[in-house]
């Protein structure tokens, strides 16, 4: 019963949010489009910083590297489409795995500082990379080529969008309700414990890392076709921030708070940006420091809690 | 062989500026375990009020002297790490709650501070007048602008005096006890509130200071301080986040790999970029504890 | 400010169907600039130039007797709010798009431009690929482009002999696209590029750099930086080592904001410009820009003052508003006279090239009293 009915609310979702693709303008499914792939990030560095407890500055560089990655491999080189995508997603996992080896030994923030600096090296390859990356003007001159026959273009690009929030939604909830996620968060609340229930510390970690980053090498995949550019600016430093702060303001380790502060955030500067400029960016800080304070739960624990007062 | 006399006055000017930012992270490490992110943001705050006091290019337009340059950023700053401290960290240091929670506070504050300076002072680089000029100085071999030298003399008198200060004073003993064990400390009759209140004063005030020196050799400008906070961070990994020397130390050996390897080292300048990522790797994977061992590892 | 104009329009013809036609009378014009990140500094002044020309014509009656109507959206030099930005201008009914901020950017906007069939401009990037990288027939680029600005700096050098020369440049995105223009153009006049010096951002001294420079022996020194304050760093360690060698600077230098950051620092620099204030159109174009803002322009400000103008001229020419009229009538250009470019040069765009910049059009000028000096030499002949 319970079953049917989440089946059936997943269903109504993804049909309400591709009906939604057709209906929107030029300007507006640039801006949708463009929040589907944030909210699949977002979604992966939930999993990643909410729930398994790591803050890891490499998320948009696992998305470089995905997006780069098939990029290179269907247009530079001209593999079939399929096998591109395919081992750009094992690119992505097994460079995860290599970083997460060593990294995730690193204990709180020297973590975020050590996929930092490889976040800048990834980024100083990608920029220097010459005639394969085509260097700081990126490439361009590209097009989402059939996949078995089928040209998708226009709107269902945008229903493809849909469907990898959905996917990732999906993959990350199944792993969060499992042993793995159980562990995960009992790596993150205090590793010594976890070890002793006999949880395997380092495996979990290195698993988790590598997991919710290949993740992020798929969102950055469906990126490249986006607007059929890539180049480097956008997988800098300085989107990480504003991913962290839509974890943090949504409500960190809870799927929902996840959307909820990706779309909060992302749509946020589009209604600021008219009053106060750029000090939309002044407001994002006062949130994320007024949500630690205060509501460390997030827009996720308030939306929970104004629910439970109407149930009850 | 002039050359390398008068590169490593370079050399160890930078790395004076580096070690500057480590030490502020480390007042304010010791004794709260919070790693703060903003102080590069203090410095470029630092840096800001320099260009304020003292040319017509910023508000208040003083063009007023050094000194008062001087006491404002030490004042401004301290009151702002003092401020920083109790609205947004003193409420989150207590048990129950994870330590990342004031550190993601205060990436939040390092939004809120830069942002804030690019809609005071603007987006374009300010140029900020150094106190003695730019005339080169040399004393035997080792020459440089005279700005640098002031660097390293200011930068080292600093070190001596934080170093007395811990080893010789009730107050510095106060601090290490703190750092040592919270609950032990407080036990004693330490007062934990004011010395973590006067970490993030001394902190700022270090930070701010840095960001004065250095602004006549960089400009002032809003994008210079998350350069800074990851050089003085990496001074700290390299040097051990335990001691005040280590701050120093890991400072110069930063500044030095940097320069002399963009000088000597047969690679092509592009590559050298990655020197100082390749150091922050190696040393947290390697020797996390620095090359200068805390004090409980003895 | 525009966004409330908007809302005013749109509100007023709900109220008053009267004021329809008025509102309707204007042809838009969107242009992309950047107010607070890296492109700031060469965005802002090029648009400022759009603006007054736009006000220039609208005095002069307009075009096809209505009026322009700017649309400014900020894209703080992001790639993909760049393209976001762009799709929001066509949605706004605009006829074409200025794009003025970085050229990741400019490229990234073309996938709207060629996807929407909207003319689209560039009137100050000097990227060689944005008109090859992505065949674009809307698109158009009036920047003199890096490959033109280096023959012309070869050329002014070229009776001095020079066998060697060191790029110095910063790690921006800019800088880098500038440095591989000039490596290649180096080579192909013959020139060894003896080293190539990065001086990273947040970098604290460049005399590693400069000794580098000096111990290497060239023969001068290209300096393809665009950052401030490392640029602020590469003149000071210059001063410091007493450095004799010239420096020479892509049409980046031309930026005003530099002479007061590095003031006193960058007497006898070489650098390119393509505006020369002798010229009679630069004249009109000084003389409108005087009487607007009450000061001296710099040669960013008659960019977009020409760009809005070959815009104009275009939809002038194609009589209409149609997109494909209006590409086919850009295309055309040929001899279009604008305040920027040599005396005696002219833009256009022939043989089915959107790159329309003369390449006689560069001039090479010299700082001089913390000024951008006279014109010294034009053209790469």
């Amino acid at each position: 019963m319970r079953g049917a009915g989440s089946v059936l609310t997943w269903l109504a979702a993804i049909v309400v949010a591709s009906t939604l693709a057709f209906m929107l303008g030029g300007y507006a499914t640039d801006v949708y489009r463009k929040m589907l792939i944030w909210v699949a990030l977002a979604l992966s560095y939930n999993f990643l910083f909410g729930i398994a407890g790591q803050i890891a500055f490499s998320h948009f560089a696992f998305a470089g590297v995905g997006a780069y990655g098939v990029v290179i491999l269907a247009h530079k080189i001209g593999l079939p489409f399929v096998m591109a995508f395919a081992l750009a997603m094992t690119l992505c996992a097994v460079l995860a795995f290599i970083v997460a080896l060593p990294s995730t030994r690193l204990e709180g923030f020297y973590l975020a500082l050590a996929t930092l600096a490889f976040s800048q090296l990834v980024l100083v390859v990608i920029s220097e990379g010459g005639e394969l990356t085509g260097g700081t003007g990126g490439i361009a001159n590209y097009r989402l080529p059939s996949v078995f026959g089928h040209a998708i273009r226009g709107p269902w690009y945008t229903v493809v969008l849909v469907l990898l929030v959905a996917l990732t939604l999906w993959v990350l909830r199944r792993l969060d309700v499992s042993t793995f996620g159980r562990a995960c968060r009992a790596v993150r609340d205090n590793p010594d414990a976890a070890a002793a229930m006999g949880v395997g510390v380092a495996r979990t970690k290195v698993l988790a890392y590598t997991l919710t980053s290949t993740l992020a090498g798929l969102a950055g995949i469906a990126y490249a076709y986006v607007d059929n550019v890539v180049n480097p600016p956008v997988f800098g430093l300085e989107n990480i921030f504003l991913l962290l702060f839509m974890i943090i303001v949504g409500g960190s380790g809870s799927h929902i708070g996840a959307i909820v502060g990706a779309v909060f955030l992302y749509l946020a500067p589009f209604v600021l940006e008219p009053i106060v400029g750029h000090g939309f960016l002044v407001v994002f800080g006062v949130l994320v420091v007024l949500t630690i304070l205060f509501q460390p739960s997030g827009l996720a624990g308030l939306l929970g809690r104004l629910s439970g007062r109407r149930t009850a | 062989m002039a050359d390398l006399f008068e590169l490593a006055v370079s050399a160890t000017a930078s790395g004076c500026i580096y070690a500057l930012v480590a030490l502020a992270y480390l007042l304010i490490l010791r004794p709260t375990s919070v790693i703060n992110f903003a102080v590069g943001e203090w410095a470029a705050t630092g840096a800001f009020i320099g260009v304020a006091v003292l040319t017509p290019l910023a508000w208040p337009r003083l063009e007023g002297p050094y000194w008062l340059a001087l006491l404002a950023v030490l004042v401004i700053l301290g009151a702002l790490g003092w401020l920083v401290e109790v609205l947004t960290v003193r409420p989150l240091i207590r048990p129950g709650i994870s330590i990342t929670s004031p550190i993601l506070c205060l990436l939040g504050m390092l939004v809120i501070f830069r942002e804030s300076l690019t809609i005071l002072f603007g987006a374009d680089p300010l140029p900020s007048p150094p106190p003695f000029g730019f005339k080169r100085v040399a004393f035997g071999p080792f020459a440089g602008a005279s700005q640098q030298f002031l660097i390293i003399g200011v930068t080292l008198s600093l070190f001596a005096v934080v170093w007395l200060f811990f080893e010789r004073t009730v107050w510095g003993r106060a601090f290490e006890a703190v750092a040592l064990n919270r609950r032990a400390a407080a036990l004693m009759g330490i007062n934990l509130r004011r010395v973590t209140a006067f970490a993030f004063a001394a902190g700022a005030m270090v930070a701010g200071l840095a960001g004065l020196l250095m602004s006549p050799l960089t400009s002032a400008h809003y994008m210079m301080g998350l350069p800074l906070a990851i050089q003085g961070f990496t001074a700290l990994v390299i040097g051990g986040v335990g001691r005040v020397e280590g701050a120093l130390l890991g400072g110069l050996v930063l500044a030095v790999v940097e320069q002399f390897g963009a000088r000597y080292l047969p690679i092509p300048s592009g590559l050298t970029l990655g020197f100082p990522f390749v150091l922050l790797i190696a040393f947290l994977f390697l020797r996390p504890s620095g090359l200068i061992a805390p004090r409980e590892a003895r | 400010m525009f966004r409330m104009s908007r809302w005013a329009v749109a509100a007023a013809m709900l109220l008053a169907q009267g004021t329809i036609a008025s509102a309707q009378d204007t042809i838009k014009i969107g242009v992309i600039t950047d107010h607070v990140a890296s492109a700031k500094f060469y965005a802002e002044p090029v648009t400022r130039g759009v603006e007054l020309g736009a006000k220039a014509l609208n005095e002069n009656g307009g075009v096809l007797g209505r009026k322009i109507e700017l649309i400014v959206e900020d894209d703080q030099n992001k790639p993909d709010v760049s393209a976001a930005k762009a799709r929001k201008l066509v949605d706004d009914g605009v006829v074409a798009i200025i794009s003025n901020t970085g050229s990741p950017a400019t490229q990234q906007a073309q996938t709207v431009s060629l996807e929407t069939k909207t003319l689209h401009l560039t009137p100050a990037n000097s990227a060689d690929t944005l008109t090859t990288q992505l065949d674009d027939p809307y698109f158009f680029q009036t920047g003199p482009l890096a490959s033109i600005q280096l023959a012309t700096l070869m050329a002014y050098t070229k009776s001095r002999g020079f066998k060697s020369a060191a790029i110095v440049r910063d790690n921006s995105v800019l800088s880098q696209s500038f440095a591989d223009s000039f490596k290649q153009g180096l080579e192909k006049a013959g020139i060894k590029v003896a080293l190539e010096e990065v001086i990273p951002q947040g970098a604290t001294s460049a005399v590693a750099n400069l000794q580098k420079v000096r111990a290497a022996k060239v023969d001068a020194i290209l300096q393809a930086g665009v950052l401030g304050p490392e640029m602020l760093q590469f003149f000071r360690a210059y001063q410091q080592l007493g450095m004799k060698e010239p420096i020479l600077g892509s049409y980046n230098l031309s930026i005003p904001a530099y002479l007061t950051m590095a003031k006193d620092l960058m007497e006898g620099v070489v650098f390119v410009d393509a505006f020369d204030t002798d010229k009679p159109e630069a004249k009109t174009f000084i003389q409108a820009y005087v009487k607007e803002y009450k000061e001296q322009p710099g040669s960013l400000p008659a960019y977009g003052w020409d760009g809005i103008h070959l815009i104009a001229q275009a939809i002038g020419k194609a009589g209409s508003l149609d997109k494909e009229k209006l590409r086919a009538a850009m295309q055309s250009t040929t001899n279009f006279v604008g305040a920027i470019g040599a005396k005696g040069t002219s833009w256009g765009f022939r043989d089915g090239k959107r790159a329309g910049f003369d390449p006689q059009g560069a001039v090479v000028r010299v700082i001089k009293d913390n000024q951008h000096g006279p014109v010294v030499y034009a053209g790469q002949r």
